[in-house]
């Protein structure tokens, strides 16, 4: 063996091959195509086995089928109610991550209510309408099917606000626990939202709006909610989707929680215009004016259990809406869970199922035998 | 920071595009934001809805008027008239869920306790 060390070769600078440049534009012109098929298509969402039990109008109440054996089951049943003017299927968004999935699998007699999208007869449907002519409807049926007397309702967005002041306004009719998540309920500080700041201004006027169009279009209403951020909503969005479009599990989720926002609905113009002057403007809730077919939202009448999640970074409804009425209501078991994420986020989230769904399992659990 | 040297890989075709992107979608983002919560974008948004749906409206009611007319000609039911019977259907359909109520309640097996008439 010589001394002498082992002379090494040169490493010669790496230029790409002709053939490897063909392979990565054939690469970025597949992913290209997998994009364009993602933005325009549906994804099946919504898949988990449900019943419809009920149905008055345009809405319908479903009763998700069992998953545990009714001695597993929660005593309990849960009624989840989204907004009006989107489809709650972001409640079961696909299947391995489902809030209703979830929850089955946790032993909840669960149900659903979707309000249905509004037609032009319509039009004057209010929130008196939602919250004293259906929701109570809603109720009496979801007792009978479940056989139980007491329920627990959780209320997403202007689900939550229709939830809180039929909380209020029907105390006695066997509500037990309330769950309210990013509800829009104190309009005290105008300059809080851009929802807020637009509605609120002089220049705005809904009456306007309903009375020209009827049924406020739902591409109004998605349009306004994604210029809160355009950027993130306009590009941001679909730019997240290029950056992982080589990850088939990413592309799944963007494509299920897409296939929802592309999902828009009416907002019958009587509650537009009411959600308008007597929410945004005037706040009559907070300030206790609010009156629905004459009887007065009284939120010291609020007495179930109360869990009020609000998100942080919620630009739709930012948590100084949510977090007046904790000092109102008169509910003696009462919390409040602050969640990182935004307005849908929360619950549709990556992280919704290891933050937000096992504390709100965790604290009906504890109040639903 | 992007090295310059990584500025544009030509195995990775979009990836100078990312880089500009990166570098300045943050900035972007707040300035649109703050630009739509200013006074000034709810004034102008405010006023431009308001002059659309004004100078829409005589149009909108002509052509409404015109359909109508139309219809009644051809014996079809207009919109006015459908919206009018999906309205008594609704109303209906509330007769009828009043009625199930009542026959859920008086099927209802008497609870523990209760005197039988």
């Amino acid at each position: 063996m010589s001394d002498q060390p082992t002379p090494v070769a040169e490493t010669p600078p790496q230029v790409p091959m002709f053939s490897d440049m063909c392979s990565a534009w054939h690469r970025v012109a597949e992913n290209w195509d997998r994009f364009n098929r993602v933005v325009t298509t549906d994804a099946k969402i919504a898949q988990t086995p449900k019943e419809q039990v009920w149905a008055l109008n345009k809405a319908k109440l479903y009763r998700f089928i069992p998953t545990v054996p009714e001695t597993e089951r929660k005593r309990i049943p849960l009624l989840m109610v989204f907004a009006i003017m989107n489809r709650p299927h972001v409640l079961d968004l696909r299947p391995g991550h489902s809030f209703a999935e979830y929850m089955l699998q946790r032993g909840y007699d669960l149900y659903l209510l979707d309000w249905g999208a509004p037609g032009p007869e319509d039009k004057n449907l209010t929130f008196d309408d939602y919250t004293l002519e259906y929701l109570p409807r809603i109720v009496r049926k979801l007792k009978h099917v479940s056989g139980c007397s007491e329920f627990s309702m959780l209320g997403w967005c202007l689900g939550a606000l229709i939830s809180t002041m039929y909380a209020a306004l029907r105390p006695d009719d066997g509500l037990k626990n309330l769950i309210l998540l990013t509800a829009p309920l104190d309009f005290s500080d105008k300059s809080a939202g851009g929802f807020t700041r637009w509605s609120s201004h002089s220049a705005f006027n809904a009456d306007t709006i309903v009375q020209k169009l009827g049924n406020v279009p739902g591409e109004m209403i998605d349009t306004g909610a994604k210029m809160l951020k355009p950027v993130e909503n306009f590009f941001g969005s679909y730019m997240m989707l290029w950056d992982n479009i080589e990850k088939p599990g990413a592309v799944d989720a963007w494509h299920a929680m897409n296939t929802w926002v592309r999902d828009i609905i009416p907002m019958a113009g009587g509650a537009y215009q009411q959600l308008i002057n007597d929410f945004y403007k005037e706040n009559r809730l907070m300030e206790g004016t609010m009156a629905l077919r004459g009887e007065t939202v009284d939120l010291h009448k609020l007495r179930a259990n109360l869990l009020n999640v609000i998100a942080e970074a919620d630009h739709i409804t930012p948590p100084c809406q949510s977090e007046g009425i904790m000092n109102v209501v008169g509910s003696e078991d009462k919390e409040v869970l602050r969640v990182r994420g935004g307005h849908i986020g929360i619950m549709a989230g990556r992280g919704a199922e290891k933050n937000t769904w096992p504390h709100i399992e965790g604290w009906l659990a504890a109040r639903s035998d | 920071m992007t090295n310059p040297e990584e500025q544009f890989n030509p195995l990775d075709p979009t990836g100078i595009l990312k880089s500009v992107r990166d570098a300045n979608m943050d900035a972007w983002a707040k300035m649109m934001v703050n630009l739509v919560q200013s006074e000034a974008y709810a004034e102008s948004t405010a006023a431009m809805l308001d002059a659309w749906l004004t100078s829409s409206g005589p149009f909108q009611k002509a052509v409404e008027s015109s359909m109508s007319q139309t219809m009644a000609g051809l014996n079809l039911p207009t919109r006015d008239d459908m919206t009018r019977i999906a309205e008594r259907l609704t109303n209906i359909e509330m007769r009828l869920d009043d009625i199930e109520a009542k026959l859920d309640e008086s099927l209802q097996p008497p609870k523990p306790g209760d005197q039988g008439s």
